[in-house]
């Protein structure tokens, strides 16, 4: 971590802990506690909200679950501190995989009514069960002792702090290990995530609990703090809140959490205060005009884009002197507030200010240190020896139908181990459908799939990609919001053995699984001439480049078989030579390549055999300049008996 | 070519996906009453080409002309109203409505105002007629039919608009040669009640032999165009789709 | 006995309403791919809108079609600004969070103008139950059941019939193709949360007379209508009308034989089981992503 970064959070953390000394007040402190307790809640709202892109209304619920946890294991078995702590922490994850392992298989708007399902239903149930809960009666509780010790609200609220910044830094150890990256891989592009061995199913229910387990730990440190739990805390108002605060501070970010976590505790207070309330809101109102003034004139936005801003803070200011209390309409500014961010401030505060400043995002920096240092040579690997010319591939009488459309129908095909095979046909003739059934997207009709012995049908795309078989994509599928680097990563993912402990903690294990991922990372990325690139996001490579990182990273699978899908698609002529000269390389690796293109060049110079489709069957099959030669072949292409 | 009124002009057409620039600037006419066609191997960048010239996505760069007015960078359904009739690639009728309904609705400028109405209920039995099968399947549901019919429907549709220009995507893709050969008998039907058509095919052979004229489109751009009957002979069409010695 | 009977027609009754709100989700999704998360809230401000319309001297069966025509307004509205813009910027994040943003705010609105308090709503025909089957049936509940099958059959009638109707139908097959028909497929969009918010807002004047009205009888009403609409499928109308009956039927005998307090309990936990069990299969479009 760079110097001054570290002076900086250094100093913040300082800050926190003279607070109580500064500030005796007690109402303020526990301002701040509660501040500091959503901000955990949100840093694990953040990865399911900011990373893995999914909505999730149940996380008050969730904070409920923790809540009454610490709540009833207190006062009905009279608890110590830490073992309600880690109860709540325990209990909440169980719940949050409860709930995840049915919500997951959905996504969108349905995760989200499931989210909210699951959080009313917590709700009802505390209220209900009042045998347990003392329903609406709710839970009273004292602060704990600990360690022999009574803590009173300064020591607590230190306590609180120093979880506070464990939390923080849990969180992101965690999101920038490869389970982070698997995180986003997964948002970015689901398919080629589960084609790069980390199945989006599973990571999203890892994410969704490792988020409980924020949402139980704050919720129990939450019935201390109040000490005082009722069920009607634990609502839609609140998981709203919570929503909001992660997008409003910024997504992705720790300061962007720590943000909206004081605005959401903060805004309440000053919506009860209209005295100081039409202070803000002017002052805002002036703001806004100001920036837009200054952005127009610059030209960096028009009178259009900023009238709805303007228009509406100054109206917002002129309601908070016409109304006499806002705390009714608390709720109606969220909603305007909420509708606001997610078209203007889509990046949230943290967003806005960077871009504003014109920051950057931090950057990986291990990598940086290990470029240097890595060493030479291929880091392809070769390919697990067994005879050249043995067969390694078996798709036999394959059938695959959509309805009424037969887009394979009844095709057989035999790859020989270290072959480059092409497979080619006119359009629709179920080259692509061939390589989504090998590859598990689809489920074929019927008929037989055989590699290394073990058949593929009924396989999940990411369980065949970690027996040996990755792919290309016709529509390039990269991860573009992160870099080429941290792309090839996620398909290094498979070689990580430590678990969520060890990237928390920074074992030795995880220390060398990732120091050892970069190496390999790089060295594949220097095998397609992307090294200098290492570090562009994705998305912003030249398209011929994205090609061959889309190669890089199924490299990184350490695979058996390769399959390409019109990798020459959209290429220019040089850069169609530079990709020839690397397949060739990748088979003088051992591994077998099967090749969708239509780049007749490519495909003629550099197969052994070809298979050519129409209609879903195979037509001829040979080595190139048989097939060139085919009478059926040619008609197939040009149609009726060819001049 | 000849002073005939040019129904549709693109002139300097550049169009693409985001990053992935497909066309680079080419020029077809298509002069009122002709049949002219855009031939190239997959990838090359028809269907680009017609989504562009029907609104579907908007060029990046270059002119299009539809009787004279200008339409790129246009809704599609604003250049629907305007008389562009466009069966697109995939045939994409409408699975759960019948055949009447899927044909009725390639009137809907006409019921709604946008163009002359005539008669759609003459105009609906008329093409019936010109399609046999599928007035035999008149209240069968679109997503039943097979792939051939699905093409007939897809074609009956466009013309249901009483357009200007017909742009036909693809129509023998998925089809087995049999129906291929319906449905260029089909085109050639349109062709000589006066249709003037703007026809895709990777089927060089079919296409050149039911066009008056051709354009072969190669990466993006034209690398030969003429009458259709030289095009039919000429080994550069060959060339183009097979590899081998001439192009590259 | 008796009271099991009572129990199923009341049952009927309230799933009916459910199936109605249900039918507006499945407008929309079908033509846009969005919901509206406050189509609760567009069913209480039709029941309250209703309430001040007929405590202001109108005829019950006067106020219907007005009610009906508010709740077109307020669907367009939300479409407007808080689902157009998400489409444009291809942002489903978007309209989850502005369609549950625009629903807070009208209930918060709702909550300031009529207040936090549930109300009565004068019931336009006779209180006294009638007997049938030797269970009690209030004549309400009757008026609802009829109310929401003549309000979906004449939907399904517009679909089928009129050529706007079919516009509509064509765009949810197909949007691109529709657009090449000339057809405005983003008006179509405005159209269908109009119509989804006008039904939602017509099952609030049938169910208000039943229970009683106020700013939070939408919220869960909304979430356990989005579970029939799950189970009965996206696209089959027979489908949410069976969901939604067997919902209300459970509701009301959970509620009876455990506690009113676990009422909405089987709805919720119905519709987790629903997604756990048979995602695919209910929601009607295996969707075939083309890679």
């Amino acid at each position: 971590m760079k110097r001054n970064h570290l002076l900086l959070y250094v100093v913040g953390v300082a800050a926190l802990l003279l607070f109580p000394l500064g500030i005796t007040n007690p109402y303020y402190i526990h301002l701040l506690e509660t501040i500091m307790i959503y901000a955990i809640v949100l840093f694990g709202l953040d990865i399911v909200v900011g990373y893995t892109g999914q909505v999730s209304l149940g996380h008050a619920g969730l904070f409920g679950v923790g809540a009454y946890t610490a709540g009833v294991l207190v006062t009905k078995l009279g608890a110590p501190l830490l073992v309600a702590l880690i109860a709540a922490v325990g209990v909440t994850s169980v719940f949050g995989a409860l709930l995840a392992l049915p919500a997951l298989r959905v996504t969108g708007p349905y995760l989200a009514m499931v989210t909210l399902a699951f959080g009313t239903i917590v709700q009802i149930l505390i209220n209900e069960m009042d045998f347990l809960t003392s329903g609406p009666m709710g839970i009273k509780l004292s602060k704990p002792p600990l360690l022999g010790h009574q803590l009173d609200e300064r020591e607590f609220f230190w306590l609180v702090a120093v979880l506070m910044v464990l939390a923080l830094i849990v969180v992101h150890r965690v999101l920038r290990s490869h389970l982070g990256r698997a995180f986003e891989a997964l948002r970015g592009s689901p398919v080629a995530s589960d084609c790069m061995g980390v199945s989006v199913y599973r990571y999203k229910v890892y994410a969704f609990v490792i988020s409980a387990g924020f949402a139980g730990l704050a919720g129990s440190l939450y019935a201390y703090s109040e000490q005082y739990i009722s069920p009607n805390t634990y609502n839609f108002e609140l998981t709203v809140l919570f929503l909001l605060a992660v997008i409003m501070g910024g997504r992705k970010s720790r300061i962007g959490a720590m943000l909206g976590a004081a605005i959401i505790v903060l805004l309440p207070k000053l919506l009860d205060d209209v005295v100081l309330f039409r202070y803000v809101s002017v002052a805002l109102a002036l703001l806004v005009l100001a920036t837009a003034l200054i952005g127009i004139r610059r030209g960096r936005t028009t009178v259009q884009q900023m009238a709805i801003p303007v228009v509406g803070s100054i109206a917002l200011a002129g309601l908070s002197f016409w109304l006499q209390t806002m705390t009714d309409w608390r709720l109606s500014i969220f909603g305007v507030i909420m509708l606001f961010v997610v078209y203007y401030l889509q990046d949230g505060i943290v967003g806005f200010v960077r871009s504003a400043l014109n920051l950057q995002r931090p950057k990986a920096t291990e990598a940086s240190t290990v470029v240097a240092a890595s060493a030479h040579g291929d880091a392809v690997t070769t390919a697990a020896a067994g005879d050249h010319g043995a067969e390694i591939l078996n798709a036999s009488d394959v059938l695959m139908q959509f309805g009424g459309l037969k887009a394979l129908n009844n095709v057989s095909l035999s790859i020989r181990r270290g072959t480059i095979h092409g497979l080619i046909g006119p359009n629709g003739s179920g080259k692509s459908t061939m390589m989504n059934v090998l590859t598990g997207i689809y489920v074929p009709t019927a008929g037989a799939l055989t590699f290394g012995g073990r058949s593929l049908v009924g396989r999940t795309s990411s369980d065949i990609a970690l027996s040996g078989i990755a792919r290309t994509f016709q529509n390039v599928q990269l991860f573009g919001e992160m870099t080429a680097l941290q792309n090839v990563q996620v398909g290094l993912h498979h070689s990580f053995a430590s678990n969520l402990f060890d990237v928390a903690l920074h074992t030795p294990r995880y220390g060398r699984e990732s120091r050892a991922a970069v190496e390999r990372a790089m060295g594949l990325l220097r095998f397609v001439g992307l090294a200098d690139l290492a570090f562009e996001e994705a998305r912003n490579l030249p398209y011929g480049k994205q090609r061959l990182l889309e190669i890089a990273r199924a490299l990184a699978l350490d695979p058996q078989l390769l399959l390409l899908d019109e990798p020459a698609a959209g290429l220019t002529a040089p850069d169609i030579k530079e990709l020839i000269s690397f397949i060739r390389k990748i088979r003088d690796h051992g591994i077998t390549v099967i090749l969708i293109e239509h780049h007749m060049d490519v495909v003629m110079s550099m197969c052994d055999t070809v298979s050519v489709l129409d209609f879903g069957q195979k037509i001829a099959e040979g080595v190139p300049a048989q097939v060139q030669a085919d009478e059926k072949v040619i008609e197939a292409y040009l149609g009726g008996t060819a001049a | 070519m000849s002073a005939d009124t040019k129904m549709l002009t693109i002139s300097n057409l550049f169009a693409g996906y985001g990053k992935v620039q497909v066309l680079h600037g080419i020029s077809i006419e298509v002069p009122k009453g002709k049949v002219v066609t855009l031939i190239g191997s997959n990838g090359a960048g028809k269907t680009t080409t017609m989504r562009a010239v029907s609104g579907m996505i908007a060029p990046t760069a270059g002119e299009i002309s539809l009787n004279g007015k200008r339409i790129e960078g246009m809704e599609s359904y604003h250049i629907a109203k305007l008389g562009l009739a466009h069966s697109p690639e995939g045939r994409r009728v409408f699975a759960t409505m019948t055949v009447s309904d899927n044909l009725i609705l390639g009137a809907f400028p006409r019921l709604t105002g946008a163009r002359p109405k005539g008669d759609v209920n003459a105009d609906l039995e008329r093409a019936l007629e010109l399609f046999p099968r599928l007035k035999e399947r008149r209240e069968q549901l679109a997503g039943t039919l097979s792939g051939g019919e699905q093409q007939m429907l897809a074609m009956a549709r466009a013309v249901m608009l009483n357009p200007e220009v017909v742009l036909l995507d693809e129509p023998s893709m998925g089809l087995a040669p049999i129906l291929v050969a319906e449905v260029f008998r089909i085109i050639e039907r349109l062709k000589s009640e006066g249709v003037t058509m703007l026809l895709v095919e990777q089927f060089a052979a079919a296409a050149l032999g039911v066009a008056d004229y051709g354009y072969v489109l190669e990466n993006g751009r034209i690398s030969v165009h003429g009458p259709a009957d030289k095009l039919r002979n000429d080994p550069a069409v060959k060339a183009a789709y097979l590899g081998g010695s001439s192009s590259h | 006995m008796q009271i099991l009977t009572q129990l199923i027609f009341s049952g009927i009754a309230l799933g009916m309403i459910y199936a109605v709100i249900a039918f507006g989700y499945q407008l929309t999704f079908q033509t846009s791919d969005t919901l509206n998360f406050g189509q609760g809230d567009a069913l209480m401000l039709g029941a309250l809108v209703g309430l001040t319309l007929v405590g202001l001297g109108l005829n019950y069966w006067l106020m219907i079609p007005l009610v009906c025509v508010f709740g077109a307004f307020q669907g367009a509205l939300v479409e407007r600004i808080g689902v157009r813009p998400a489409i444009k910027i291809k942002s489903e994040f978007g309209w989850i969070m502005s369609t549950i943003a625009l629903g807070i705010i009208f209930k918060n609105v709702a909550e300031n103008v009529w207040g936090r308090d549930d109300l009565k709503f004068p019931s336009p025909l006779p209180e006294s139950p009638m007997h049938f089957l030797g269970a009690n049936v209030l004549p309400m509940e009757v008026l609802v059941v009829i109310g929401a099958v003549l309000m979906m059959l004449a939907v399904e009638f517009f679909n089928r019939k009129t050529i706007y109707g079919k516009a509509v139908v064509a765009t949810f097959n197909d949007r691109d193709a529709a657009k090449l028909m000339g057809i405005n497929t983003g008006l179509v969009i405005t159209f269908s949360y109009a119509l989804s918010s006008m039904t939602a807002a017509f099952a609030g004047v049938l169910i208000a007379p039943l229970t009683l009205t106020g700013a939070t009888m939408g919220a869960v009403l909304g979430l356990k209508a989005f579970a029939v609409a799950i189970i009965g499928g996206l696209t089959s109308g027979m489908g949410i009308i069976v969901g939604g009956i067997i919902l209300g039927i459970a509701e009301t005998t959970t509620g009876f034989y455990l506690s009113t307090g676990y009422k909405d309990v089987p709805g919720l936990v119905l519709l987790l089981i629903v997604l756990a069990v048979r995602p695919q299969g209910l929601f009607g479009k295996n969707i075939i992503k083309k890679v």
